[in-house]
């Protein structure tokens, strides 16, 4: 009896954990994303407003929302961005804009000097980032492992798990009863 | 039969546990990690399906003739799964960053491949978790936390 009572709160601290991380996460509307995109493009192109049909792969690209649904857009940490736009936001409220600081910025020390003294930009690597690519998602060396939110999806992912367990004990409870009543 | 046994459940085990790291690509290791753990998943999944081979046989032998309901059941479910995985991978590659995909030329855009892995590799975890409360007998009877009653499961 205490092993079953202690069944039930153990699977009701899980179902209570996966309501909050389907909420944090976002699940379900992460979950019907596609088929909202596709509804909303619908009503786009009825309207009028629509990237239209052959607009091409770069143009829609320039529109593209870069996050799911409820996700705020995702900003670099502080710590990762350059001294330059650090001190930017340091001197802000404080009087002291850009050009009265005067920074070293750390990513002149990455630049090739030639860019650096032309003031040019420096040109693209190409399509697609190579292992070292500091795109979003991107793991820097020496960032630790956060698995914050991959615990959270275990949540859900348990959450349905003991919602399936328990409902398919109570399906096997009904066919057993109406077995049983069928026998008498 | 044991040691296949064993075999089947590490592999679902590892599975779930890179199933789930890979529903976050900024948590583990990273975008590099997350594409080519996408991939190698889908091989795991497909050596999952051959293993269990013989059951797949003969539900789909049987399937609208002499089968239990739950075997229809976790058969649809498996279809499901089966569908999810795949626009999972092929989603994917199509907005891959570290490996190099665009020879296949998979065409439309961008937001739309995003929101459709994002949308199938939601909806998949959601069925993952479905098949593993369908099978729990079966994880505890490996774990050796319940007696095996009859060969039933897969």
């Amino acid at each position: 009896m205490l092993r079953k009572i202690s069944f039930a709160i153990l699977s009701v601290a899980i179902l209570v954990t996966g309501v909050i991380a389907l909420r944090k996460l976002n699940y379900l509307d992460s979950s019907i994303w596609v088929f909202k995109l596709s509804s909303d493009k619908e009503s786009e192109r009825r309207i009028g407003h629509g990237f239209g049909e052959g607009a091409g792969r770069g143009r829609s690209e320039g529109f593209e929302r870069s996050t799911r649904p409820g996700e705020r857009p995702e900003r670099p940490p502080m710590r990762e961005l350059p001294d330059s736009i650090r001190g930017r936001f340091a001197g802000r409220g404080r009087g002291q804009g850009m050009r009265e600081r005067n920074f070293t910025d750390s990513l002149r020390h990455e630049f090739p000097p030639e860019f650096r003294e032309r003031g040019e930009r420096i040109p693209p690597s190409g399509d697609f980032r190579n292992h070292n690519g500091r795109g979003r998602g991107d793991f820097r060396e020496g960032r630790k492992i956060n698995l914050s939110n991959v615990l959270w999806f275990l949540a859900v992912f348990a959450s349905l798990t003991v919602i399936t367990i328990y409902i398919d004990k109570a399906i096997k409870l009904i066919c057993r009863k109406k077995k049983s009543r069928q026998s008498q | 039969m044991i040691i296949m046994n064993s075999f089947k459940f590490i592999l679902s085990l590892c599975i779930t546990i890179v199933m789930l790291l890979l529903m976050d690509p900024r948590s583990f290791y990273g975008i590099s990690f997350h594409e080519w753990a996408g991939l190698i998943i889908g091989l795991f999944f497909i050596l999952h399906k051959i293993l269990n081979w013989n059951w797949i046989k003969k539900v789909t032998l049987g399937f609208f003739r002499k089968c239990p309901g739950k075997a229809r059941f976790n058969y649809l479910l498996d279809i499901l799964m089966l569908a999810g995985i795949t626009l999972m991978i092929l989603s994917g590659i199509a907005i891959a960053r570290t490996i190099n995909f665009s020879w296949l030329n998979l065409g439309g855009t961008r937001m739309f491949w995003r929101a459709m892995h994002t949308s199938s590799s939601f909806i998949t975890l959601a069925l993952f978790g479905i098949h593993l409360g369908l099978h729990w007998n079966w994880v505890l009877q490996r774990l050796k936390l319940k007696k095996s009653d009859n060969a039933e499961e897969n």
